[in-house]
């Protein structure tokens, strides 16, 4: 069971009791919650927001990829994963992307979040620019796309 | 062929529109449009240095949301996605 949405910043907020809802099932003794936000330092500079860029039919297919992947490469095959990620302005501590599963037991579902989140790291075509006190912003560096094929 | 580039990420600053409209050759492949946009920086942009370093990283997506390689022949107009490192989370 999957969920995944990009969550754009100007209409909406990334909510925890939405993944609650959704991952919630009695079957299920293990829920793992984690959410990633905007930090106020980075590199020693003082961040006072970021703005997300995503493509989002890539990042949606990404996600579904790696929810997919999980049955296969990690055997979990009962699990229940809700996956937004932000897009737009944040502003300090907002949540810029929440990772929600749930599975029969606590080591499956430390490792799906786990993994989920690396995945998203090198896989999702998702972007940040920092902005700072001074007035300033900055793409951030990024790493170069993780494709089997390329 | 004309190719609409969708801009993603750093390559934004490319343009306020969101997309650069290239034309590029028959035939032409991923790379060669590749050397069109650092065409274009040169132009409009006097080559700007962080620009062109942001084109040379990048990599493409087709109209069908699949990564493209430098040898993927380009065989009708369309719209293609530059897609310059990530960081999400």
């Amino acid at each position: 069971m999957l969920h995944t949405k990009i969550v754009d910043s100007k209409k909406e907020k990334i909510l925890t009791s939405s993944a609650e809802k959704f991952i919630k099932d009695s079957k299920f003794g293990a829920s793992v919650y984690f959410l990633g936000t905007v930090r106020n330092i980075n590199d020693n500079k003082t961040v006072t927001g970021i703005t997300y860029d995503s493509h989002d039919e890539m990042v949606i297919k990404s996600f579904e990829e790696i929810y997919n992947e999980a049955h296969q490469k990690l055997d979990i095959k009962d699990k229940a994963v809700f996956i937004e990620h932000a897009k737009g302005h944040l502003n300090l501590g907002e949540i810029s992307i929440i990772i929600a599963v749930a599975c029969k037991h606590r080591d499956q579902a430390y490792v799906l979040s786990r993994y989920i989140i690396e995945e998203i790291k090198k896989r999702s075509p998702i972007w940040k620019k920092e902005h700072y006190e001074n007035e300033e912003s900055e793409w951030l560096k990024g790493n170069p796309i993780a494709n089997e094929k390329f | 062929m004309k190719i609409k580039l969708e801009l993603f990420g750093a390559s934004r600053d490319f343009s306020n529109k969101g997309h650069l409209n290239l034309e590029i050759q028959e035939k032409a492949s991923v790379y060669d449009l590749r050397n069109e946009i650092i065409k274009y920086l040169d132009k409009n942009f006097k080559g700007n240095e962080s620009f062109i370093k942001v084109v040379k990283s990048s990599a493409f997506c087709s109209e069908n949301n699949e990564i493209i390689s430098d040898n993927y022949k380009i065989t009708k107009d369309q719209k293609i996605g530059i897609i310059p490192p990530i960081g999400g989370g």
